[in-house]
């Protein structure tokens, strides 16, 4: 060997032989480490010393070993009901391929999974011979479930009102009658909604209060609309009707509140004077519930 | 002829900020004399973990600890990163900023572990000029930690610590002895421990770390995961002397008992300051665990679990 292997070369060739998935003995005479650092198989002592116990391969194996642990229990641990819904075999399996095509990339392990339902989505199977072309099969449940986790995930962390003036009930019956069509509802930079082809929400909460090892079943197919918040630091889950959605949908999109209502009213059966008086009955659980910060 | 700790403060015996104790800490307000964050659980955070960082700021000194710098790595520093530590430093007040002697990834990846890097001149160069552009950014007292580590490269032309000696003092930056790491790298490469400590510049050494392992009889793995072991505390009894007693933080990651266990545990410490007192009798006791903070994985692994209603 003629001097010591550039810090770079070293690190290359490191970093691909620990995170082959064929492991530490796969790695090293992969295509990327031969191209760094040519090596016959049982040649890792060239580059990494034995020690007393243990060969060279066993001791990478420690990081090998390490880093698929390390990512597939965080991967978990974002995911937790998808995983119960799996069973841990198969979310590991899963979670082994995604982390071939979606290695981390970010010095923080809470965006770790944020491509999950992506990746689950771009390698979902065939549809089964016979189902509808265009139909909801259960790749779709996978994906909604992550998507719904994830989701979860991020209004934990990021950004919220608490500790902020808020509308309150007082204010919204305050402000003028004949302004409010014309009016903007400014939401809470939390809220988020969200539509299933899977009732995701309904299946989290059944599967957060399971008892240990019972397995939820995957339920039906069925559109489900939630709107997903935080208020006092808690992820808050809000399952919607469609006009619910519909309206919450205009208002996130900066409409008026009466462009808001003709959407609520377009997705709804009820006549003008229900709809009117259930309306009202949803502002005010919304604003209780602190879904918006001010009307104007 | 430097101050010791480098004229940084001694700010006693802390604990390792971990979320499952966040509720804990809060309600109880227990007497700790500072804490150590996980610097990556707070950069970015809007919820819940920044708040109760800010509670546990304005009652407590807190310092700042990362596993994300990748010091080690040919890979160009994440100069944004660096600045969200900066701005998180600011507003927490942290007495310091450290990470590890490692790197995490290279090509742009982030393996998350702390990755061993060869002791040559080559490296050395490298992490001191990287060094001082960490300390011109961040602009507050910066602190390198010897990792644990699982093997050795051929490359090397120097004991490890040469290398963190010489990167010390070309780097004019501070140490965090891992005295744990200390015992598990050299049970691992077959080091003297005591001899590593011994060769440190003491006077450069602002902090200790001390935690538990776990023993695969060929090798130690360092899992964060149990009280710490007489050996480490023979070492820590050494380094006491050495440095004449520096600020001590105990890390606890896997298994995690409850709070009042790992606090406990730091303070056992004391027992360690004065030369003519011996280990303690109990060795081997046995935690509860609080549910959700299971691991089998090394150290480190950090992340916050979301609270849903």
């Amino acid at each position: 060997m003629s001097g010591p292997r550039s810090l770079e070369v070293v690190q290359r060739w490191f970093q691909a032989v620990v995170s082959h998935p064929d492991g530490v003995e796969g790695g090293a005479v992969s295509p990327d480490a031969q191209e760094l650092i040519r090596l016959d198989r049982g040649q890792l002592e060239a580059v990494v010393r034995r020690s007393r116990n243990l060969t060279a391969s066993e001791r990478l194996s420690i990081y090998a070993n390490a880093y698929y642990s390390r990512l597939l229990e965080c991967l978990g641990a974002c995911f937790p009901i998808l995983k119960q819904a799996l069973g841990d075999e198969v979310f590991d399996s899963f979670a082994f391929e995604y982390l071939q095509r979606y290695p981390s990339r970010s010095y923080t392990l809470d965006h770790l999974g944020q491509h999950f339902p992506k990746f689950l989505d771009e390698t979902r199977p065939e549809p089964e011979e016979g189902s509808e072309p265009g139909g909801v099969d259960w790749p779709d449940f996978l994906i909604d479930l992550a998507t719904f986790e994830w989701t979860i995930a991020k209004v934990f962390d990021g950004p919220g009102v608490e500790g902020r003036t808020l509308l309150t009930p007082e204010a919204l019956q305050a402000f003028p009658a004949e302004r409010f069509a014309d009016a903007h509802l400014v939401p809470v930079p939390c809220l988020t909604l969200l539509a299933f082809r899977f009732p995701v929400n309904a299946y989290y909460t059944a599967a957060r209060h399971a008892e240990e090892g019972k397995e939820v079943p995957i339920p039906a197919p069925a559109n489900e609309w939630v709107a997903v918040t935080r208020r006092e630091f808690v992820v808050r889950r809000y399952p919607l009707s469609p006009p619910q959605h519909a309206l919450l949908t205009e208002i996130l999109a900066g409409s008026t509140v009466g462009e808001a209502i003709a959407a609520a009213a377009e997705a709804s059966d009820l006549d003008d004077e229900s709809l009117a008086v259930e309306l009202r009955a949803w502002f005010r659980f919304w604003v209780a519930e602190e879904f918006f910060l001010s009307v104007a | 002829m430097k101050p010791p700790r480098l004229g940084h403060d001694n700010l006693g015996l802390g604990v390792g900020l971990r979320s499952v104790h966040f509720d804990y800490i809060l309600k109880n307000q227990p007497e700790v004399d500072w804490f150590e964050i996980i610097s990556e659980n707070f950069i970015d955070s809007q919820g819940r973990p920044r708040y109760v960082l800010q509670q546990i700021a304005e009652r407590y000194p807190v310092v700042m600890h990362g596993v994300s710098l990748s010091i080690g790595s040919s890979d160009p520093l994440d100069i944004e990163y660096l600045k969200k530590l900066k701005r998180l430093a600011r507003e927490v007040d942290a007495k310091w900023i450290s990470d590890h002697l490692c790197w995490t990834g290279v090509l742009g990846r982030n393996t998350h572990d702390l990755l061993p890097v060869p002791f040559t001149e080559e490296t050395l160069r490298h992490v001191v000029e990287r060094v001082r552009v960490v300390q011109d950014v961040l602009e507050r007292p910066f602190v390198l930690e010897n990792p644990s580590s699982y093997i050795t490269f051929q490359d090397s032309t120097m004991d490890e610590w040469e290398f963190v000696s010489r990167m010390a003092e070309e780097a004019d930056c501070g140490l965090l002895l891992d005295v744990n790491n200390v015992y598990v790298s050299s049970f691992n490469h077959d080091m003297d421990p005591d001899q590593f400590i011994r060769s440190l510049p003491h006077e450069r050494i602002v902090q200790f770390h001390l935690a538990g392992h776990t023993d695969y009889t060929t090798h130690l793995i360092d899992t964060h995961d149990n009280h710490v072991i007489d050996p480490v505390w023979d070492l820590y009894r050494t380094a006491h002397q050495l440095t004449g007693g520096v600020s001590t933080l105990l890390e606890w990651d896997a298994n995690i008992p409850p709070f009042p266990v790992v606090h406990e545990e730091v303070l056992k410490a004391k027992r360690f300051m004065g030369e003519q007192l011996t280990a303690p009798e109990e060795t081997a006791e046995e935690s509860p665990v609080l549910a959700g903070a299971g691991s089998s994985v090394p150290h480190p692994l950090h992340h916050i679990r979301p609270e849903v209603d």
